[in-house]
């Protein structure tokens, strides 16, 4: 089933720890070119490399959401990398909460040990959830006779 | 001279009456020698310890004014001590006082300017001296009997018996200890100090407080900083029916006494049943101390007895 | 170094209100290193307002600009440029660093962002200590190498109180108790006979001054030509 879009596409932005399998140059343009500018790509030699600012300007230029996928747990190259994401994401779901955006708005997914998932089947997961969290009110701003906080509301609806 | 010195404390109103402070210290009259009044303690917000004092002075009795440092700056500690002693108060003991956090002021500033040692050592001056900090003489010295507490339960032990040196160097003519439960604990201390010739430089009283409850002690063992209750004690208050615990702690209490009055160096008692002071008259008769020797108008019946 | 917080967003949003153009001034000194106020922070901080505007459907003009140190006089000058070009600038600075901004340019209302607290350690990563309340008197020396002013809740020179507990004040237990710490550091040393003395009455003039102090140094003065 693909994720049904309404004709106004959300945009997710994906920081990607490069050493997460199947995210090669050639596996980046396939899944580019499969949701065009819904999905942007980006690449990090380390997912401990991704900064506060980075999703911040993500939310606020162009995304609906911004999420980071990192390497397994005990599995980081730079050891604690992926735990420093963790917190990281943490604070910036914090502070988005405080000026009322959804907090799922911004995530982390550290893949699996067991069984690692290849980039694309996690870009299809994460597409798929930010359908239900709607657009976001800060690149599509609400009448002003609605509440402009989205927290703890049903998606939105702009008809 | 020579007699052991029965000392208690009592605690001001939250509020203006003064009766409130008068009937304790009626019940308390002819029992002991003089009795502590405590200054905002546990940083609460009480009638002052001198004017409370000044009341118990109009009726015939000899307070201990209790001066803590948390509010009060060098000027205004002076400046009360000068009024103390023209009021005819002739005891002051000198302390830290609770943290401003514990009371119902916590936003207050916690002064600080002089510590209790500090204190001490300016009353002596201004007493035997007659001058203020910095030199400056005054028309008419105080006079006071200058005490300060000790904690023979706190740790670490060897830096507790530095600070009892410094305060008997600074000048503290007596010194009450904290409340005593393990004699055994307070035997240890007591001989490190008289191995530095410490108890006949000054007066010491060893604390006493009666337990009213099995709740009290376990509270007292958990919550209260430098009280050391032994498991024994537990076990005896848990022991009795709760009609009989408040009798039990009494009993206590006075085999306490009992127990102190065997060591050398101990020259008197300190009973703090604070909300309890009924039970200070039994305590005191129980324990062989009745009856206290006459008042010394002159100085003062505390500072005559030891 | 001078340690210090955000203020909520909420308090910060509040100030800056009235206005339709701010400029965000970071500063790249103490509260980088405490992660309060560098140029990372202001980043942050410049684009959660940008955010929070454009829910309400408003577009204020939010730039950001960090300098090296906010609080010297010749690393703001620069700012005279562009800073005429708002209506208002939010300081990301200490007190200091606000206060040295607004000196500067008095003709520019000024907000500040965060809440300055103490002068103290990065301890380890994360965690920032209180050390010293720059009492203008060093005492170190006398007490092992910590302050019995700044880390004893009561300041006690002639320490300790009767509250301690297992060597942690009783004032907040997850804190040692500091002449616990000066004793075990003395003892080290075999320096405990320094505690024996009777510590003297602070001379709190130092600090307090006749309002606030100042240090003037004529080697380091500019020199007319």
């Amino acid at each position: 089933m693909t994720a049904t879009l309404t004709g106004d596409e959300f945009t997710v932005a994906l920081f990607y720890c490069q050493n997460t399998p199947g995210s090669g140059e050639h596996e980046r343009r396939s899944l580019e070119k499969r949701f065009r500018a819904s999905l942007r790509l980006y690449p990090l030699p380390c997912g401990g490399r991704l900064e506060p600012r980075h999703l911040l300007r993500a939310l606020e230029e162009f995304a609906d959401a911004a999420f980071v996928l990192t390497c397994p747990a005990g599995e980081c190259r730079y050891f604690e990398g992926n735990l420093r994401t963790e917190k990281r994401v943490q604070h910036v779901r914090n502070i988005i909460e405080s000026i009322g955006l959804k907090p799922e708005r911004v995530g982390s997914v550290m893949n699996s040990k067991e069984d690692p998932k290849p980039l694309v089947v996690i870009a299809q997961g994460i597409m798929a959830e930010i359908a239900r969290l709607g657009h976001s009110p800060v690149l599509h701003p609400r009448p002003p006779w609605t509440d402009t906080k989205e927290k703890g509301e049903m998606p939105c609806d702009y008809r | 001279m020579g007699e052991l010195a029965v000392t208690a404390e009592c605690g001001p109103p939250k509020g203006a009456d003064p009766d409130a402070i008068l009937r304790k210290a009626d019940l308390l009259s002819g029992k002991v020698d003089a009795i502590n009044v405590t200054d905002n303690q546990t940083a609460t917000v009480r009638m002052s310890s001198l004017a409370a004092c000044s009341l118990l002075l109009s009726r015939g009795l000899d307070p201990v004014l209790q001066a803590v440092v948390r509010d009060r700056n060098r000027i205004a500690l002076q400046s009360d001590i000068l009024g103390a002693s023209a009021l005819g108060i002739r005891n002051i003991l000198c302390l830290s006082g609770d943290h401003q956090s514990f009371g119902n002021q916590p936003h207050a500033m916690g002064v600080f300017d002089l510590d209790s040692i500090q204190l001490v050592q300016t009353i002596k001056t201004m007493r035997d001296q007659g001058t203020v900090l910095g030199g400056e003489s005054l028309t008419k010295s105080p006079r006071l009997f200058i005490g300060a507490a000790a904690n023979p339960f706190a740790d670490p032990l060897e830096l507790r018996v530095i600070r009892l040196a410094k305060k008997i160097r600074a000048g503290a003519d007596f010194i009450q200890t904290q409340c005593v439960y393990n004699l055994k604990r307070f035997k240890e201390w007591m001989s490190l100090i008289t191995d530095r010739g410490l108890p006949e430089k000054t007066n010491i009283l060893a604390g006493v407080t009666p337990l009213k409850s099995s709740g009290m002690a376990h509270y007292m063992r958990n919550r209260v900083s430098g009280i050391d209750i032994p498991d024994e004690v537990i076990k005896r208050m848990e022991g009795v029916n709760k009609t009989r615990q408040r009798k039990e702690g009494i009993q206590i209490c006075v085999e306490t006494i009992q127990g102190l009055r065997e060591m050398q160096g101990i020259k008197g008692f300190h009973i703090m049943a604070i909300e309890w002071e009924e039970a200070v008259g039994e305590i005191v008769e129980r324990a062989g101390l009745l009856p206290r020797p006459s008042l010394n108008q002159d100085r003062g019946q505390f500072f005559y007895v030891v | 170094m001078i340690t210090a917080e955000q203020k909520p967003i909420e308090e910060i949003r509040r100030m800056i209100e009235p206005y339709t153009s701010v400029l965000l001034i970071g500063c790249g000194s103490c509260v980088a290193e405490c992660a309060a106020g560098g140029e990372k922070e202001t980043a942050i901080l410049a684009s959660a307002l940008r955010m929070a505007a454009k829910m309400e459907g408003k577009t204020p003009v939010i730039h950001e600009k960090t300098v090296e140190r906010q609080c010297v006089k010749d690393f703001i000058l620069p700012l005279a440029e562009s800073i005429d070009d708002y209506e208002v600038v939010l300081s990301l600075g200490c007190g200091a660093g606000v206060q040295a901004v607004a000196e500067l340019f008095p003709q520019i209302p000024i907000v500040p962002a965060l809440n300055t607290g103490f002068i103290g350690e990065t301890r380890d990563q994360g965690y920032w200590v209180e050390t010293c309340t720059g009492c203008g008197d060093c005492m170190l020396y006398w007490f092992g190498g910590v302050c019995p002013l700044t880390r004893c809740a009561k300041q006690l020179l002639n320490g300790p109180c009767g509250g301690s507990r297992d060597g942690k004040c009783e004032v907040n237990p997850e804190v040692p108790c500091a002449w616990q710490l000066i004793f075990e550091r003395l003892s080290a040393f075999n320096a405990l006979d320094r505690l024996e003395d009777i510590y003297p009455p602070k001379d709190w003039s130092q600090k307090q001054g006749l309002g606030p102090r100042k240090i003037i140094r004529e080697d380091q003065q500019r020199q007319e030509t």
